[in-house]
């Protein structure tokens, strides 16, 4: 399967499974902030839960991968800042009650208000990569 | 008729997300040995829209400006799209749930209180090294300790801010 390809039907499959479930939903997202709406806790849940025994079986059934090479897992290191920059990220997660992903299929919804977090955030990565400009360590 | 009305119109149970999101994992490692991740394709919208290609971080990390990331990216809003369709809400509209009901801001207002949100989330994805899709989803499910400590404080962040925003703005209300 083509990558570009097979990721653009992965992102469809994405994005649709996000809006069906509600994760594109402002009051969803800060419900669960609030303490009103624990829906979107099961989701996570599940979400983990399945992708985790999904990798255990991968390990013990599905290696190689398709294309013969080794599974290779990328690991986030932890860095100086990063818990730091967990905490702005979770800033605006209540803020807007979306994230990078969600606030795609937001988009796609036709929501107005979810563009402009899109461009917000695509100004933030920008900052960003001004920023590390000077200060390699982010 | 009613298993195509349960997938396409009704919004799906909890479980039904989360499976399918959850799949994803595994399915991206079998087929592309990648993971899960969405904000990492926000620097190849920087470099597709802002003039960064001076940027060093640019200059190293993108090399590819239209890779898969920007594909997949593109695939969610399809993805969004397709939901709207197929559920009969296809339209623009200025709705945001219970803050544009309650709030009754001004477009203009209301346009910069997501933006400075949205500008949180970018700055501090990259910051933490992923999102709720690349560490929450993807790093919990691999049990790495950094994604579990990321989504604790994305979580810490999120508590706090909407419960502020909800007493200033929504008065209370929910």
């Amino acid at each position: 399967m083509d990558k570009k390809l097979g990721f653009l039907a992965f992102g469809i499959l994405f994005g649709f499974a996000l809006s069906r479930v509600g994760a594109s939903d402002y009051d969803l997202i800060v419900g669960m902030f609030v303490g009103q709406d624990y829906k979107l806790v099961g989701v996570m849940a599940t979400a983990i839960i399945v992708g985790a025994l999904g990798m255990q079986v991968l390990k013990k059934f599905a290696q190689p991968v398709k294309s013969g090479e080794p599974l290779k897992i990328s690991y986030k290191e932890l860095k100086k800042w990063s818990i730091a920059g967990a905490l702005l990220f979770g800033f605006g997660w209540g803020i807007t009650g979306a994230c990078p992903g969600t606030v795609l299929a937001q988009v796609g919804e036709g929501k107005l208000f979810g563009l402009f977090t899109f461009t917000g955030m695509i100004c933030g990565t920008y900052i960003y990569a001004r920023l590390k400009e000077k200060h390699p360590d982010l | 008729m009613f298993i195509l009305r349960s997938i396409f119109v009704d919004p799906w149970p909890f479980w039904a997300g989360g499976i399918v999101i959850g799949l994803l994992v595994p399915l991206l490692y079998y087929y592309f040995n990648t993971a899960l991740g969405v904000s990492t394709g926000y620097g190849n919208l920087v470099k597709i829209f802002l003039p960064a290609k001076n940027l060093q971080w640019i200059k190293t990390k993108y090399t590819e400006t239209y890779s898969w990331r920007v594909y997949f990216i593109i695939g969610i809003i399809l993805g969004g799209l397709l939901s709207a369709i197929l559920s009969g809400n296809l339209g623009i509209t200025t709705e945001m749930g219970r803050f544009t009901a309650i709030a009754g801001w001004p477009a203009v207002l209301n346009a910069v209180f997501f933006f400075v949100g949205g500008i949180l989330l970018g700055l501090g994805a990259r910051i933490a090294g992923g999102c709720t899709s690349g560490h929450s989803i993807h790093g919990i499910a691999n049990l790495h300790i950094s994604s579990i400590l990321a989504t604790i404080f994305f979580i810490i962040g999120g508590i706090i801010t909407a419960n502020i925003v909800r007493s200033l703005f929504l008065g209370g209300a929910w």
